[in-house]
């Protein structure tokens, strides 16, 4: 019996049936998620959920820091973990950022535990360490390197937008410290009047979609 | 950006090693690599060990998850994220191919829906390795539609160089058909071919300068000898070129021996030769080396799409 006639033409459909449905299913799945990129589930146009975010204004900042002090000081950052960064160019410009609660955050995308959460009622991104189980993926997946890992706990953390303070009627500790109001926060639909985060080589705001705004030195 | 180093690229490898040594098994149980193999057990027996191998790597590269297993569980939770996807087909894919090796073992048919399910799940996981860094959109020269191809194309790869290894060593009945080499110059091939495409489109495409810088870490930078030398020298020119040579040989010697009408005896005499049977194993091995680079020199060329600095 010759190789061949082993493999009947039964064989070779079942095969091709199989292959194909294989295909199908991967294409299938690429395409969703590609698409999901573009148009995230869950994501209702902005006019209808409200979405805070920052602004930072660099002809106000006088580099003082206080911003990133009193957020180290407050929740006792792990080793390891930066929330809020003061970051400065040899030129002397600066932009104080932290998570920038994205309207497409892929950090909660990715992660497979869910510890990522998007407030409905002001987009605020909470990350729970209680069930991170610090795979890395969203180290990956943020474009800004806001979720980072705590050396002891093996947990990722980021900023909050002080969560627990907006629902008690107050506003968020950095920008409550900031001496010229050079970081502030707001309504992201009045916000983003204003301008973006298309600023000194930073990712491209169409990748997360970020709720911060920076004013350059020279507008 | 090293988050992730040696044990998930391992991981990577050893998932595509495993799904590759199923699929081998499968389609010599189909009929698919001719009458007379002997593929048809070793690649399933192998199988769900390697890959929960390498799933216990991924494990032991948790930060939390490792000092609280409990959380481990918590994988399988968001339906929209490729790892919990993954964590779905590992695990599938582990019980279908330890079920699989059982009935091998008992020497009775595995029920073919189960081996047909193990196949899809092989497949699965082979191409989730791929998807699990092609949607990383903020490591430009991992957002690619070509990685879960590259990755599949790789697995099956090393996947039939395993299980032809093993069944040298370990399968008393020694055969070596043609069809064989011929898939194995196949996949070769077919990895050369899409190796090319994925770095064409990030010279010649759309992917930004960061995954240019990438593609030249492995091309021209600090990546570059594994890359070229257990890559693309040992793992895929190499072997394409001894895989050519011998189909060629064989061509030749079969068209003299069927002039002289005594085909069985030369078949018998070129397959049964140990030196060359020994020029395969070393072929297996540095495929599957190969593979290993593969997945390496693309963890470690990982660049986020901005760099933490201001410009």
């Amino acid at each position: 019996m010759s190789n061949n006639k082993r493999l009947s033409r039964r064989t070779v459909i079942k095969g091709g049936v199989l292959l194909g449905t294989v295909t199908a299913i991967g294409l299938m799945s690429t395409k969703a998620l590609w698409a999901e990129q573009v148009v995230p589930p869950n994501t209702v146009p902005l006019s209808k959920k409200k979405q805070i975010g920052f602004c930072y204004d660099e002809r106000k900042c006088i580099r003082c820091e206080m911003c990133v002090k009193i957020c180290r000081n407050t929740y006792k950052w792990e080793e390891g973990t930066i929330w809020r960064k003061l970051l400065k160019n040899e030129k002397g410009e600066a932009l104080s950022m932290s998570c920038n609660h994205c309207t497409d955050p892929a950090c909660a995308k990715v992660c497979p535990v869910v510890a990522y959460t998007k407030r409905e009622s002001d987009g605020i991104v909470i990350h729970n360490p209680a069930r991170c189980v610090g795979c890395g993926y969203c180290l990956y997946a943020c474009p800004y390197h806001a979720p980072r890992i705590g050396e002891k706990t093996g947990a990722v953390s980021k900023c909050h937008f002080c969560y627990k303070l907006q629902d008690a009627g107050q506003g968020p500790l950095c920008v409550g410290v900031c001496p010229t109001q050079a970081l502030t926060m707001g309504d992201m639909t009045e916000l983003s009047q204003k301008g973006d985060l298309n600023y000194k080589g930073l990712p491209d705001p169409k990748i997360t979609k970020p709720n911060m705004i920076a004013i350059p030195q020279n507008q | 950006m090293e988050h992730w180093g040696w044990l998930i690229a391992i991981y990577l490898f050893l998932g595509g090693l495993g799904a590759g040594a199923y699929l081998t098994s499968f389609a010599a149980e189909k009929g698919f690599l001719g009458g007379a193999t002997n593929l048809n057990r070793v690649g399933y027996y192998v199988s769900a060990p390697i890959v929960g191998f390498g799933a216990l790597l991924l494990v032991t590269d948790l930060g939390q998850g490792l000092r609280k297993p409990w959380l481990i569980l918590g994988m399988f939770a968001n339906l929209n994220s490729v790892m919990t996807w993954g964590i779905y087909i590992v695990s599938a894919f582990i019980f279908v191919a330890l079920a699989t090796a059982y009935f091998v073992w008992k020497k009775k048919q595995a029920p073919k829906l189960l081996t047909y399910i193990g196949a899809v799940l092989a497949l699965s996981t082979a191409a989730y390795t791929g998807m699990l860094l092609a949607v990383v959109e903020a490591v430009p020269f991992w957002h690619s539609y070509l990685m879960p191809v590259l990755f599949v194309i790789s697995a099956m790869s090393t996947g039939l160089a395993l299980t032809s290894m093993l069944a040298y060593f370990f399968e008393k009945q020694q055969v070596h058909e043609e069809r064989v080499s011929q898939l194995h110059l196949l996949l070769v091939g077919a990895e050369i071919i899409i190796i090319a495409a994925f770095f064409a489109l990030i010279y010649f495409g759309g992917q930004g300068s960061v995954a240019i810088e990438s593609a030249n870490r492995i091309v021209i930078g600090s990546l570059a000898w594994p890359f070229w030398v257990l890559l693309v020298v040992g793992g895929l020119l190499g072997p394409m070129l001894i895989f050519f040579v011998q189909q060629f040989r064989r061509k030749r010697q079969k068209g003299v021996a069927q002039n002289e009408d005594m085909t069985v005896q030369v078949e018998q005499v070129t397959e049964g030769n140990p030196k060359s049977q020994g020029a395969l194993i070393l072929l297996d091995v540095a495929v599957i080396a190969g593979g290993l680079t593969l997945r390496c020199v693309i963890i470690f060329a990982a660049l986020p799409v901005w760099n933490g600095f201001l410009r």
